[in-house]
């Protein structure tokens, strides 16, 4: 019997097998079925794709969608990279901190964080409140605006992209800027010539990491956005839910899918997979 | 409707001659679904067949609140079935439910034009005669399987802050932007939001049917651009109203009129009411309809009809309903016979021809 | 020694994590407020939506839930990842790199795509709107996860402590119980809690296939925003992020407690 199971635990196949199977039925067939549904549901053939790209509308929504996206990858990647820099250069009480309440963040739902967003900007929240008291009146109405949605998708993306800048950062030699500082150079120049180039890394994995999530949200634009200007996940949940075309809903779901992976092995040709959660 | 407009969703004596597409991608499952070994859920049926249960889709907020006192509570006391309340209101899950054989409620009230539309996709059941005779309530009780419950006003509601003394009195001065600016929201209901645009843009009350859809889905067009949102759950229309997110909105006379008793600084305008009627209906292939068919007979009698209209100023369907409500109430009322004649009512038998072809419209317009 | 000016810099940090910790300062008092919707700062404190989210019965099923689904999705997640995090770490075998694309890609697809796939896969093969449905989405979902934390914590596994054992006559079994698995439970608790995390957050999906019965809070709480926005929902959220508070500074806190013995080395 030892041997036995000695030959079973030495054996990788019945090690990742279960795995496999479990993801092949449960993750991969279900995604087949989508791609099949997309090319069959009403009637077989292309007739899905050629009214998603025929409709100015729907064109629009994905380009809205990508817009969205660079719009909060960008964003986020500026006030993100400061933290992440503080917190990996120089450590101490102040990083921990910072840290702490990045991934305070990072964990609560991002449900908990869109409420919070809807009171804030709300009609009776402090912002339209501070408006107010500037002088600015009638204050504008935020909820229910793209600027809303794209706000807070920033706001929830950011721990992200702190906390793999801050992976890579926290690698990077602190002697490399001091020697630069010793050899004169200004602590501007250091950073853009030292520090800068040696976070690239983590300037790419966060943003691919944002800019994918960013296209797929679904939560955020739906609660807080405008009617008018929808992403593209919200407007496959409604295809679902009010229109119950499934064909077509498939189509855009594949759509939005060839996107993100697209996107996904365009990088990791250049860095190889393996890097992304690293 | 034709089956290939609800993509998919068919009843299961519908699915069998449907289109060479649909057939393969079911075998298709089906080999993946074999696969898999699973079959939990038959379970679940087996236990539902005698459940002293009844489960009943509900808009929350004030009209859970009135449905519970009226009708659910008195309900169970005399039948011992107890009520669960699902929300919120949803009519893809309707359809949902007779695809997926999994029934999350058992009944629900639905509009004119939901009415049309459930019935054409065969998504709720006829009447159980046994239970719910129809003869034996009064004349029109039944319409296209659902049973006539009570009747509600679309009415005008806005900020007193945002557009002061006189204010919007018809929809024309909703839809006119210019001269009201401001953030405006509706309903996402086809059924209601057509006939007040048509409204808007000058059409006689007594000329509204057949609906000018060309014209109404212009006059949609012009007011789109303002609108903030669109409400689709009742309590969500008083909170947009009285958080001031929207400056002026259709919405139910009922939910409107608990911010007027609440004093919230709005206004509400009778002028031009679309009143619509809600139904209760049974959805189709439930094993608990025996227990649904009981409610519903229940909940249009006389007296718990009564109650439960007071409560939230509906006018009651059931013209003996009356009897138990004080006149002087009763004459607030929008089915007492003196306003039900003037008012603008969504008649089922004149909107059927064009439900299913305004629904498809609405959903695409509303998406694009 | 060098001279930088830091403190412009970590100003600005701070006031970033500020912005960044912003939500709670707001939702937390939102929970006490007296206010029927959204309004701050309240007008009045009271506890009303905490009892309301404890002892409503359309929130206390919701919170059952979730609570059930993410036990099951962590049980099952780990006890499919953590066998295959060992084949990927100490075995080579032919398809080893599309394993790991695959075991990967859950982390990639949009829950959109993946919410309309359960929803007519479960559909048919009748599992939505039931525990297991949600337990196998979920479990896919948090495989990548799970196989991270597993595998990162298999490679810095020191080998020789297994061989050691295995040269005092130690059976494989034995040594996996006796030696391997002590080692590493560190990191199946933390697989464990972020699957359980991954699972009671998951929204889109539970948003399309679960149901009356099988409700989670998220999805309460998504059509909560949708019905009227109530501060339960600001219970609910102070609730949810008390829990993550406590996951994440219980350890952070015992962590530097540990660091307040003298350490060699440290001046």
């Amino acid at each position: 019997m030892g041997s036995s199971v000695s030959r079973l635990l030495r054996g990788p196949a019945v090690l990742y097998l279960p795995a496999a199977l479990f993801l092949l039925v449960f993750f991969l067939v279900p995604l087949f079925n989508v791609a099949w549904m997309s090319f069959t549901e009403p009637d077989t053939g292309v007739g899905n794709y050629i009214a998603f790209f025929s409709s100015s509308f729907d064109v629009g929504v994905l380009l809205n969608t990508f817009k969205t996206a660079a719009i909060v990858t960008l964003t986020s990647l500026i006030f993100a990279y400061p933290v992440a820099y503080v917190a990996a250069r120089y450590g101490g009480a102040f990083g921990s901190f910072l840290l702490i309440v990045v991934t305070l963040s990072f964990w609560t739902s991002f449900l908990v964080r869109t409420y919070a967003w809807m009171v804030i900007l709300g009609v009776k929240g402090p912002i339209t409140a501070a408006l107010v008291m500037l002088g600015w009146s009638p204050p504008p109405q935020i909820l229910f605006t793209t600027f809303a949605s794209t706000f807070a998708m920033t706001h929830l993306l950011m721990p992200f992209m702190i906390l793999t800048l801050y992976a890579v950062m926290r690698r990077i030699d602190a002697t490399y800027m001091r020697a630069a500082a010793g050899l004169g150079a200004k602590p501007l120049k250091a950073f853009t010539s030292i520090y800068l180039p040696l976070s690239l890394p983590g300037i790419a994995n966060g943003s691919v990491l944002v800019f994918i999530t960013c296209l797929g949200f679904y939560v955020t634009p739906v609660l807080l956005g405008s009617p008018r200007d929808k992403m593209i996940a919200g407007r496959i949940g409604d295809e679902i839910e009010q229109m119950l075309n499934f064909g077509g809903a498939s189509a855009m779901a594949m759509v939005l899918l060839v996107a993100t992976l697209g996107l996904f092995a365009l990088y990791s040709r250049f860095f190889g997979l393996d890097k992304l959660w690293k | 409707m034709t089956k290939s407009d609800i993509g998919g969703i068919s009843s299961p004596e519908q699915a069998a001659p449907t289109t060479a597409g649909k057939v393969s991608r079911r075998s298709f499952l089906a080999t993946a679904a074999a696969g898999a070994a699973l079959s939990m859920p038959a379970v679940r049926r087996a236990a539902a067949a005698d459940e002293k249960v009844l489960y009943v889709n509900t808009w929350g907020g004030a009209w859970e609140e009135a449905a519970k006192e009226a009708l659910f509570t008195p309900f169970t006391r005399d039948t011992g079935i107890e009520i669960r309340t699902v929300a919120p209101v949803s009519f893809a899950k309707l359809a949902a439910q007779v695809r997926t054989g999994v029934y999350e409620f058992d009944v629900t009230t639905l509009g004119v034009a939901e009415l049309g539309r459930a019935n054409q996709a065969k998504l709720i059941a006829a009447p159980d005669k046994a239970i719910l005779d129809p003869a034996k309530l009064w004349p029109g009780a039944v319409v296209l399987d659902g049973v006539a419950s009570h009747a509600f006003g679309n009415v005008l509601a806005y900020r007193n802050e945002k557009f002061p003394a006189p204010g919007l009195q018809s929809w024309a001065d909703f839809w006119d932007v210019q001269k009201f600016p401001g953030s405006r929201c509706l309903q996402r209901y086809a059924g209601r939001v057509i006939p007040i645009a048509l409204l808007a843009d000058g059409v006689a009350p007594d000329k509204l049917f057949p609906l000018d859809l060309d014209r109404a889905f212009k006059a949609l067009d012009r007011i789109k651009p303002h609108i903030r949102v669109w409400w689709s759950q009742g309590p969500q229309s008083q909170q947009l109203l009285r958080d001031g997110e929207v400056d002026a909105i259709g919405m139910w006379n009922t939910q409107v009129q608990r911010l007027v008793e609440a004093k919230a600084p709005i206004t509400v305008s009778w002028n031009q009411a679309v009143v619509d009627v809600a139904y209760w209906a049974v959805a189709r292939g439930t094993p608990r309809a025996e227990n649904a068919w009981r409610f519903v007979n229940y909940a249009v009698q006389p007296e718990p009809l009564a109650q439960f209209a007071v409560k939230n100023d509906y006018g009651p369907m059931n013209p003996e309903a009356f009897k138990y409500i004080p006149e002087d109430k009763a004459k607030q009322l929008p089915t007492w016979p003196a306003n039900f004649k003037n008012s603008i009512v969504l008649d089922p038998a004149k909107m059927l021809p064009q439900i299913d072809e305004f629904s498809k419209r609405f959903d695409q317009w509303i998406a694009s | 020694m060098y001279s930088e000016k830091t403190f412009p810099i970590k100003l600005v940090a701070g006031l970033i994590a500020l912005f960044i910790a912003a939500p709670m300062f707001i939702v937390i008092p939102m929970s006490f407020s007296t206010a029927p919707s959204l309004e701050f700062p309240p007008p009045g404190y009271w506890l009303g939506y905490y009892q309301r989210f404890f002892t409503d019965r359309n929130w206390t099923l919701p919170l059952f839930n979730s609570i059930v689904i993410g036990l099951g999705t962590t049980v099952l997640t780990l006890a499919l990842a953590a066998p295959a995090a060992f084949a990927l770490v100490r075995h080579d075998f032919r398809g080893k790199a599309l394993l790991n694309l695959v075991l990967m890609m859950p982390l990639v697809v949009p829950h959109i795509v993946m919410a309309l796939a359960y929803y007519s896969y479960f559909g048919a093969l009748r599992l939505v709107q039931s525990y297991t449905g949600l337990i196998l989405a979920h479990t896919c979902l948090s495989m990548p996860v799970a196989i991270l934390i597993l595998t990162a914590a298999l490679k810095t596994f020191d080998r020789n402590l297994e061989r050691a054992a295995a040269n005092l006559g130690s059976r494989p079994l034995t040594t996996f119980r006796l030696v391997t698995l002590p080692v590493l439970k560190p990191a199946f608790l933390v697989a464990g809690l972020f699957v359980f995390i991954h699972s009671f957050d998951e929204t889109v999906i539970a948003l399309f296939i679960s149901g009356r019965d099988t409700t989670t809070l998220p999805r309460q709480m998504f059509n909560s925003f949708l019905m009227q926005a109530d501060p339960v929902l600001s219970a609910a959220s102070s609730v949810l992020f008390t829990a993550v508070l406590i996951a994440v500074a219980v350890p952070a806190v015992m962590r530097a407690m540990r660091r307040r013995r003298p350490t060699p080395g440290r001046a």
